[in-house]
């Protein structure tokens, strides 16, 4: 008898193409009667639908061939082509497309006495074909054959992988595995046109041919960024066997392996990679030829390039607080049908209001240590009355800070040699804090308690200078601006607090004419000492360190260190090793011919 | 001997959606120019010297040269020599100098043959870029050729030759071709050309335009047509890259051309948009090696490019202090890109952008050599699926929507990533397979291993036994029932005096269930015999 069981292959291969090609449709009575029995409970598996293509499976119920009804032999032997109309099904869906496979499995010990009839059209949607093979492996064998036509896939066979012996764990054997997938991956393999001899004959003893590509084993587990055109997914032929599933999991275990072309000379190619997401495995592909995009500039030669202090630690972390995750059912509610990105570029903009891209142009993101949690408190939606609490409580410590004239980190000297004095700095940190707080200020009621707080805190700014922000700090603040290019930021700052800009630049001019002395007292203000500048420690190091020195030298220097730790050294005695004389009071005249002029024309820069 | 047969393949495996196609992004570029003896015809000008079609072309291309130089710094280009035979003078190159120095030394030769120069172009661009797409200039001057090798010749009979002597159109990588003809429109030699040259870029099949002088042949005429060619088709993208609140105006090399797409009979086109805004970021891990279909540098433009659009622009911002022009110190003026760059560097990371409906693609740092990175934006085949692994790009929130320690967290290497396919892959099963022998004698061998290990391998011994048996009986495999059993009753036989005396029971057992009626009953379970020997069962 018909063995029953053999109808699970062929149903699944029916449910398989249900998937790939839209639908798998009925056939009316008439059609039904004209085919192998077989067929219909095949057919009718697929209740609704379009086109499809079911692939039977027969064995002869006797020793003859003629279990296949005539009518279906005759169908496919007829040249006149006049074959079965069956465009409408049983149930009124109209059929579009139909492609009939029979496979006549024949046991081994007997004969083929079928010919196999090729994929002939037999009315205006169904096409048919028979095709005949031996049970058993061989029947396997074209199973795989007709899955890879029908679904247009090739096969690469992963040659040399190293495995450890299943008895002998000491000893390794190199195996192969042969992997279907679609034939697309191939696709820049054969562009070129030294092809030939990339190709052999299925190691499988598939009726196909197969790329063997070499195993590369893989050096680190550090997962890499390769430049991919293409992934496809793969399947083992032998799915379980030893191999394919050492290979399988090593894959699955989160491995990627690169595969290398095979080539008798020159160097090595990778042309694919195998690596698995999810738990399934892709076949990438890596392209091999040249690109327009080789030797490309460095980003140090661009735009910004030569800027070394941006606060790339800061934007790292800015990063991971901005990393994306997959809705859950959820959020997907919650949001009806809008995209869910949009909430991930509201936390972006958010999180981004107030953000200096480099050091020296922050003075509160250099001291934020005493300033947290200000900043992450403020980017929450909402506040309670303790987290403002915390809030004031940062703003006083500020307070407490510039009370006691205490040091803040002095950005490294950037281009314009800023942030000088001590009050100047305060400022600009009050300046910075109140443009962090301000931007989130319009969130809650809570969130504008705190801005009222700083507000008071703050000293009462100089005449003339602009309350948003100074001439050092560099605001991203085009939030409602929606300024073009954060470059133009220091242009817009230039708008705003137009004239405390120019009132900066003075100030740092007329720093900029002082002997180190005069610097020095005007920016250690009232009675305030300092641990020594590092600057000063360094030349106790050289003392240290002095070899071929001459014991004037040393003794100088002991003493140029002894006074430099106790306060700044007197010009005269400085600049004695020069020239042996030194000028007192070098810019008195400048500066008195200045301050005369300065009133009374604002214009004057730079003189 | 009997095989059985277990379907390859689970659940719809393949998605035939992940399908790559051509991305017209990556262009070098072929100057191909006609030296037949034809291109020394002189012309007549007003100044006193005598020139000819070769020194105006040469001109022409060095005014291509000049408006590249400026706006294609990147491009890779390549100067061929055209007559009865072909000649590559220049290979490709950045450096445009090598070709103006390889103009000059340019001679004439025989007649024109287009399809020689094709031939040729087709050899060179699929030997250096693998077929990648590309842009030809051929500049000629209205003459088709004489014989058979003339390009009238050529199209007649370009139907109907042998499959050895195809005719070289359609190249088999996509390729603009453009022509320029260097000869006055009202010369009726030309007139007579300009349909062929049409034809011909019409076999391309890739656009490409016929560019002609604006009346005769003169320096300034030429200048102009070949500026029109380099401003139309070799101009600058230029865009906007935001991140919240950062943006920077930047420029994409190579210039991203739209995309095309057939799907289901309708054709779809996709255009980038020029802004292109990041929604978040990703650990490469969770990347993975995602599929682009094309690649473009994002280089932060300079001021001096965003004066000269200014000053363009014609209002008058064009007469601005020098000085002012010096004080833009490019190198020095902080750019968001350089931040970006450094910040992905360092934590392996990238950016997810989208750059227009349904339409995403990742911004990661790129290094070609290990010294030299840059900013690359890839971008992913427009779609939500395109990259499986981390579902559909619609559906991509930030992890500030939940609590985020409980998605990420770096020491334990906890990410929501990937998001898991709901099908299950044969790989993935432990699924019987006994295609061939090998796989049907490892199973049995997995048995009796175990038979001898009884009765401390009790658990493993069965669940093996009625996995071998449930698949025996799924392929119809009956006869394999008696041969377990037989095995299993020469194992009994087998046991050393000093085994437990649970073992002989248990192997027993086992072996008279498998030929009991029973056991061709797939929904009964073989189970083990309850025995005294409690403590012998410690599975």
């Amino acid at each position: 008898m018909f063995n029953p069981q053999l109808q699970r292959p062929s149903t699944r291969i029916l449910s398989y193409n249900r998937v790939h090609i839209r639908h798998v449709a009925p056939l009316t009575a008439q059609q039904r009667a004209s085919l192998p029995p077989m067929t219909v409970p095949l057919l009718q598996q697929q209740q609704c639908g379009l086109t499809g293509r079911p692939v039977k499976l027969s064995k002869p119920h006797t020793s003859s061939d003629s279990f296949l009804p005539n009518q279906l032999l005759c169908l496919l032997d007829d040249n006149q082509g006049n074959g079965v109309d069956i465009s409408v099904s049983r149930r009124g869906l109209p059929l579009h497309e139909c492609e009939l496979v029979v496979v006549h499995s024949i046991p081994l010990d007997q004969e083929i006495r079928l010919n196999d009839r090729p994929l002939k059209e037999l009315g205006p949607v169904l096409r048919s074909e028979l095709t005949t093979s031996l049970s058993g492996r061989h029947l396997y064998n074209k199973l795989v054959y007709l899955c890879c036509r029908h679904y247009d896939l090739c096969s690469t066979t992963v040659t040399g992988i190293p495995m450890k012996e299943e008895q002998n764990a000491s000893s390794s054997a190199n195996y192969d595995v042969e992997l279907l997938h679609p034939a697309a991956a191939h696709d820049d393999l054969f562009k070129s046109e030294h092809a030939e001899g990339l190709v052999i004959p299925s190691k499988e003893g598939l009726p196909i041919e197969t790329a063997p590509l070499k195993w590369c084993t893989p050096k680190s587990s550090v997962v890499e960024l390769h430049n991919c055109s293409a992934a496809y997914r793969i399947c083992p032929v032998d799915v379980n066997s030893r191999p394919s599933s050492c290979l399988t999991n090593f894959l699955i275990g989160g491995r990627a392996v690169m595969l290398e072309q095979p080539r008798k000379s020159g160097t090595k190619v990778i042309s694919h990679m195998l690596a698995a997401h999810g738990g399934e495995i892709f076949l990438h592909s890596i392209p091999s030829s040249r690109s327009i995009l080789e030797d490309p500039p460095s980003i140090s030669e661009g735009c910004g390039g030569r800027v070394t202090d941006y606060r790339i630690t800061a934007f790292g972390e800015f990063m991971k607080e901005n990393r994306l995750a997959p809705s859950t059912s959820g959020l997907l509610k919650r949001l009806e049908g809008a995209p869910s990105y949009a909430k991930a570029i509201d936390h972006l903009e958010k999180s981004s209001r107030f953000w200096p891209m480099v050091i020296s142009e922050t003075i509160l993101f250099n001291i934020i240590n005493s300033v947290t949690p200000l900043p992450q408190l403020m980017m929450k939606e909402t506040l309670t009355e303790d987290e403002v609490i915390e809030c004031k409580r940062v703003i006083y410590r500020i307070v407490g800070m510039e009370t006691n004239n205490e040091a803040l980190p002095v950005p490294a000297a950037g281009a314009r040699g800023k942030g000088s004095k001590r009050d100047e700095q305060y400022r600009q940190l009050w300046a910075e804090l109140e443009a962090l707080v301000r931007s989130y200020s319009d969130t809650s009621s809570q969130h504008a308690k705190v801005l009222a707080c700083l507000q008071e805190c703050r000293k009462p700014p100089q005449p003339g200078a602009g309350d948003d922000v100074t001439a050092h700090a560099q605001v991203t603040l085009n939030r409602k601006l929606s300024t073009p290019g954060q470059g133009a930021g220091a242009k817009d700052v230039g708008k705003v607090g137009g004239a405390e800009v120019e009132q900066g630049w003075r100030e740092l001019d007329r720093l900029q004419h002082m002997t180190e002395r005069e610097k020095q007292d005007f920016l250690q203000g009232e009675k305030q000492t300092d641990a020594p500048p590092p600057k000063k420690m360094k030349s106790e190091d050289l003392l240290m360190r002095s070899g071929g020195q001459t014991l004037l030298s040393m003794w100088n220097n002991r003493l140029r260190t002894i006074h430099a730790k106790r306060a700044h050294e007197f010009d005269g005695r400085v600049d004695v090793d020069s020239d042996g004389k030194a000028k007192l009071y070098i810019h008195l005249e400048e500066i008195n011919d200045q301050e005369q002029i300065a009133p009374t024309s604002t214009s004057a820069k730079k003189g | 001997m009997l095989v059985m047969i277990r379907l390859l393949f689970g659940a719809p495996y393949l998605n035939p959606k992940l399908h790559c196609f051509e991305s017209h992004s990556k262009m070098p570029t072929v100057i191909a120019l006609d030296v037949s003896l034809s291109m020394s015809r002189p012309v007549l000008t007003e100044a006193s010297e005598e020139y000819q079609r070769r020194h105006f072309a040469i001109h022409g291309i060095n005014t291509y040269l000049d408006v590249l130089s400026s706006t294609c710094k990147l491009e890779f280009v390549s100067l061929v020599a055209f007559s009865y035979l072909w000649e590559q003078l220049c290979t490709f190159t950045r450096d445009f100098g090598t070709i103006r120095t390889a103009l000059n030394k340019v001679e004439a030769y025989s007649k024109t043959c287009f399809e020689t120069a094709l031939n040729g172009i087709r050899t060179l661009i699929s030997d250096e870029w693998n077929n990648a797409p590309c842009q030809v200039v051929m500049i000629t001057d209205g003459s088709l050729g004489i014989g058979a090798g003339s390009l009238k010749a050529s199209l007649q009979t370009a139907n109907s030759r042998q499959p050895s002597e195809k005719f070289p159109l359609p190249f088999n990588f996509p390729c603009k071709i453009h022509i320029v003809c260097i000869g006055s429109t009202s010369d009726p030699d030309v007139q007579r050309s300009l349909p062929y040259y049409q034809k011909l870029i019409d076999m391309a099949g890739y656009g490409g335009e016929l560019f002609t002088l604006d009346g005769g042949i003169s320096f300034k005429s030429v200048e102009d047509v070949f500026r029109r060619l380099a401003e139309k088709y070799f101009s600058q993208f230029w865009g906007t890259l935001c991140c919240g609140n950062f943006t920077c105006p930047v420029q994409l090399f190579p210039k991203p051309e739209p995309l095309v797409r057939d799907v289901d009979e309708e054709r779809d086109t996709y255009n980038i948009s020029d802004k292109i805004e990041i929604i978040g970021f990703l650990d490469i891990k969770d990347i993975g090696s995602p599929p682009t279909i094309a690649r473009h540098l994002i280089l932060p433009r300079s001021m001096k490019d965003r004066d000269r659009e200014d000053g363009k622009g014609g209002d008058g911002k064009g007469n601005k202090p020098e000085e002012e022009e010096d004080s833009h110190d490019d190198g020095k003026t902080p750019s968001f890109t350089v931040l970006l760059h450094g910040g992905l560097k360092m934590e392996s990371m990238v950016a997810i952008a989208r750059i227009q409906k349904d339409w995403f693609g990742m911004i990661y740092s790129w290094a070609d050599s290990k010294k030299k990175s840059n900013l690359m934006l890839a971008l992913f085949e427009p779609g939500q699926l395109s990259v499986p692994w981390i579902g559909p790009f619609d559906q991509l929130t930030s992890c500030k929507e939940y609590a985020p320690e409980t998605l990420y967290s770096d020491e334990e290497k906890k990410s929501p990533f990937p998001v898991r396919s709901a099908d299950k892959h044969s790989y993935a099963y432990n699924c019987v397979v006994w295609i061939k022998p090998s796989g049907l004698q490892s199973d049995i061998q997995k048995v009796l291993r175990h038979a001898r290990k009884l009765p401390d391998k009790l658990q493993q011994f069965y669940k093996e036994l009625n996995r071998t048996r449930r698949a025996a009986l799924s392929f119809g495999f009956h006869s394999l029932l008696e041969a377990l059993a037989a095995m299993l009753e020469r194992e009994c036989t087998l046991l050393p005096g000093t085994a437990h005396p649970n073992a002989a029971l248990q192997l027993t057992h086992s072996a008279n269930f498998l030929l009991s009626e029973a056991a061709t009953d797939a929904t009964q379970n073989l189970t083990p015999l309850q025995t005294n020997f409690a403590a012998g069962s410690n599975g």
